[in-house]
């Protein structure tokens, strides 16, 4: 066990952990951070998707003690008011079924705008590879992420 | 593997009729009055959601178990249903609102904990929810609007039918308004409507139903701030997995805890009914725990067991088809279908706090009820003394109809002495669930020489697994003599309800089976339909796919267009997919949908259904299977349960017809005509027919 300081949400949050520890269980048992999900903790669903240093990373798949200085932006850091343009859309666009899964996809995708801001539905689909819906949401996401480009009618 | 009777259904026009025309909306008034309409039950049926704030209910309106009106206007809806995706909670709260007048802005739903008696039961399955409360959640509503008004017209010293609302307004003839909320006190003075002098509001001024509203849960979802089963944490909580038998029927032999008691974080280990229990101070402590953990097994009694065994014993059960009439043109085919896992998005799991005296339980679960009636039978407590609160479900497909997860998590509470937060890993889930059977289909069929069907025999035997074999068949073409055996060879391999339940086998062969036909008669397989149908809102919902599709204008080569319909839960539906064929790849063009589901409370919600039934059947028609080797489920996660993913997702368009003023059920019936519009659009693209799901070009013949 060690004491590692993670950069969460804009904030410095002391953990103790195993290094192996997964960022996902961090985040969820240690900080209370339970937005983010488990899904099959191999990195196959994408459920547990968050922002590390902007890039969008499975947390099951990032042990907690080589997170070092890197900044982690969870769902709950993705906006102070829940008022995110992508929040909004998923609204606006009725996303969520089950819902389980919606966090991870509005992660993947602020991460695709972030980097392509017009993405094409080419980019819109490798940015959603190995990423599961089992509600089949996916037309309401492409559908919301589209809203959210830089060329999108307001 | 034991062999059972096979049953003999008669699925004739009359047996369609009988079967699927009659699917219930029934519901007794009587119940509603008692408890809709009953003061003083709200502390039993009120939320137990960690954290609500307490409502001084003495200045809050609350004429029943239902609903309550705040003095600031809020408008919160009880909902004893589970929210697993489908939108019930949002559907419910519509009905209510609609017919109370409510302004939709301030409506809130809480969850109400197992236990209560409401309408409808607590059970949510069989898409049935809207279906059996749909009235008297209007009148919940309609008998609140009755109470407001009338307090509001005493104030003014006017005639209540003088009054009219609107949007959480009570309107005088003077002109003045009062909101609910100001009325929420005087209203509680006023007495509760007779149940015969509730009217509800006629559809035409519907401001709210049929409009196509977001989900009330959406901000909470996309914040993060949605509670399932697993966000849950209660004071001194431990955190527990358990390490499974490794094939069906394995029993711990010894185990060999020091490494697991050594791995930072675990504090407990010790053997229980599912296996051996690992207890630790957080999710990974316990997971790294169980890998450490040393178990000898004994195998189950099982281990010859495989998909190819049970193919084998279901092929042993089928019977001569009974004779075709002479003359005529025989068409015979089969269809195998694996096991399928219902895989939902948040595995299972649960929260258990059991004490001294008293038990409870935070999960998702579709059957509040009768969960809490298995936990407190094993950790000996009353009933009544367990609570079990409804979180919202990660996904339930039918799977959280079974809760021995909520048991098992009970089980390690009261032996841990603390509360637990059980989860089941990714694999466990893959490979412990009650999957959808696997089955085998046999048709013989045939055509006279005009192109008339004279002829329909179909054979299912289905693995069963011993929870419930369902089996409710028809199909809705005018054949005379059709018919239908269900068989079944028991299993080791448990199994259950999975969304749409024996449709997913029976009609999804049925519409790739009278494609055929139609082929064997020279006709066009949307023709071919038509002219046999046997029910006017199905055929209305299949031409206008038809329509939609362009059905019938040319394609390019490798192309193909397939059509399919289905009745059931009260709901019509048909779909056409088209495919492009490549070699050995299926690529999903465009799927047309068309779907008569009465009254549409929410075409919001339908449309996500319809989604989501389109999803799941591409998912199974083209890549998701579970296979049985060596007495065990082979698959283990997302990376072999080959899941649709989002480039998949074809262009999806829907069209709504409401064909009466009854609302059917929508979770179910979004699904079984869309695999076998993608068999037989793949039939047209190729020429081959498809004998086997998931499809496989190589396996076309």
């Amino acid at each position: 066990m060690a004491l590692y300081h993670l950069h969460v949400n804009g904030k410095d949050h002391a953990v103790e952990a195993v290094a192996d520890m997964p960022l996902l269980w961090a985040l969820r048992d240690l900080l209370d951070l339970t937005g983010t999900k488990y899904g099959c903790g191999i990195g196959a669903c994408g459920a547990c998707t968050v922002l590390i240093n902007g890039k969008a990373q499975r947390s099951c798949q990032v042990e907690v003690g080589s997170v070092g200085k890197q900044k982690v932006t969870t769902i709950e850091g993705l906006s102070a008011d829940g008022n995110h343009p992508l929040q909004k859309a998923w609204i606006e666009h009725d996303v969520p079924a089950c819902g389980y899964c919606q966090t991870g996809q509005i992660m993947s995708a602020a991460a695709l705008l972030a980097e392509k801001s017009n993405p094409t539905d080419k980019d819109i689909d490798d940015a959603y590879v190995a990423h599961i819906c089992r509600c089949g949401t996916y037309d309401r996401i492409r559908e919301a992420v589209k809203a959210c480009a830089k060329g999108a009618k307001a | 593997m034991i062999q059972e009777k096979l049953v003999e259904n008669d699925v004739s026009r009359r047996g369609f009729l009988r079967l699927v025309g009659g699917v219930g909306t029934s519901f007794v008034l009587g119940s509603f009055t008692t408890v809709a309409c009953a003061r003083g039950n709200v502390a039993e049926v009120a939320t137990a959601d960690p954290g609500e704030k307490k409502e001084d209910k003495a200045t809050a309106f609350v004429p029943n178990g239902y609903l309550k009106i705040e003095q600031d206007g809020t408008v919160t809806v009880t909902v004893f249903k589970s929210e697993m995706g489908q939108g019930v909670r949002t559907s419910l709260a519509l009905l209510v609102a609609e017919d109370l007048d409510a302004d939709w802005q301030k409506v809130a739903v809480v969850q109400a904990p197992g236990g209560g008696e409401p309408v409808g039961g607590q059970g949510t399955g069989g898409s049935s929810s809207v279906r059996t409360t749909y009235k008297q959640m209007r009148e919940v509503g309609a008998s609140a609007r009755m109470m407001l008004v009338a307090a509001a017209a005493k104030q003014w010293g006017v005639e209540a039918s003088a009054c009219k609302t609107d949007a959480g307004k009570v309107i005088g003839p003077n002109g003045k308004t009062l909101t609910y909320g100001e009325l929420a006190a005087p209203a509680m003075l006023i007495a509760i409507p007779d149940a015969g002098s509730v009217a509800l509001k006629p559809k035409d001024e519907f401001k709210i139903l049929g409009k196509g509203k977001s989900r009330l849960d959406n901000p909470n979802i996309v914040t993060g701030k949605a509670m399932y089963g697993l966000d849950i944490k209660v004071p001194g909580m431990k955190y527990a997995v358990i390490a499974r038998p490794p094939n069906f029927g394995a029993k711990v032999a010894s185990f060999d805890e020091s490494a697991a008691k050594v791995v930072p974080g675990v504090k407990q280990v010790f053997q229980m009914g599912s296996g051996v229990a690992v207890i630790a101070d957080n999710t990974w402590a316990s997971i790294k725990g169980r890998e450490a953990l040393k178990i000898k097994w004994t195998d189950g009694p099982h281990m010859d067991v495989s998909s190819d065994s049970i193919h084998k014993a279901l092929l042993a059960e089928l019977v001569d088809h009974k004779p075709m009439p002479e003359g005529a043109k025989v068409v015979e085919a089969t269809f195998d279908l694996p096991f399928i896992a219902h895989a939902t998005m948040e595995p299972m799991n649960a929260v258990a706090d059991v004490q001294a005296d008293k038990c409870e339980i935070w999960a998702g679960c579709q059957t509040p009820d009768s969960g809490r009636d298995q936990v407190a039978q094993k950790v000996n407590l009353p009933r009544d003394s367990v609570k079990v609160n409804v979180c919202l479900l990660g996904g339930g497909f039918g799977r959280r109809l079974f809760t021995e997860y909520m048991v098992e998590a009970a089980e390690i509470s009261q032996k841990a002495k603390c509360p637990i937060k059980l989860l089941w890993t990714r694999e466990d889930d893959m490979k412990n669930d009650h999957y959808r059977s696997m089955s085998h289909s046999s048709f013989k069929g045939a055509v006279d020489a005009s192109g008339n069907p004279v002829g329909w025999s179909h054979q299912c035997i289905r693995a069963e697994g011993g929870n419930g074999k369902f089996g409710r068949a028809g199909i809705p073409y005018k054949i005379d003599g059709a018919s239908m055996l269900v068989g079944g060879v028991s299993t080791p391999v448990s199994t259950g309800p999975w969304r749409s339940v024996e449709h997913t086998q029976f009609d999804v062969v049925n519409e790739c089976f009278i494609d055929e036909l139609a082929h064997a008669a020279g006709q066009d397989p949307f023709e071919f339909r038509k002219k046999n149908m046997g029910d006017k809102r199905l055929l209305l919902v299949l031409e206008t796919v038809a329509k939609n599709s362009g059905w019938g204008t040319p394609m390019p080569k490798g192309y193909g267009r397939g059509i399919a319909c289905f009745a059931g839960y009260g709901t019509y539906a048909a779909h056409v997919v088209e495919v492009k064929v490549t070699g050995d790849t299926i690529k999903v063009t465009r799927v047309v949908a068309a779907i008569d589901p009465g009254i549409a409370v929410n075409p919001k919600g339908i449309e996500s259904q319809m989604q989501s039934g389109c999803s799941d059947a591409l998912s199974l028609g083209l890549r998701a299977a579970i296979t049985v080797d060596n007495g065990a489920i082979v698959q283990n996660s997302w990376d072999d349960y080959n899941w649709l993913t989002l480039d998949a997702m074809p262009k999806f368009e829907l069209t709504i017809i409401e064909g009466s003023d009854d609302p059917g059920g929508m979770g179910e019936p979004a699904f079984p005509s869309v695999q076998p519009a993608l068999a037989n659009a793949i039939f047209a693209a190729t020429g081959k027919r498809v004998r086997k799901f998931p499809i496989q070009v190589s396996e076309l013949v």
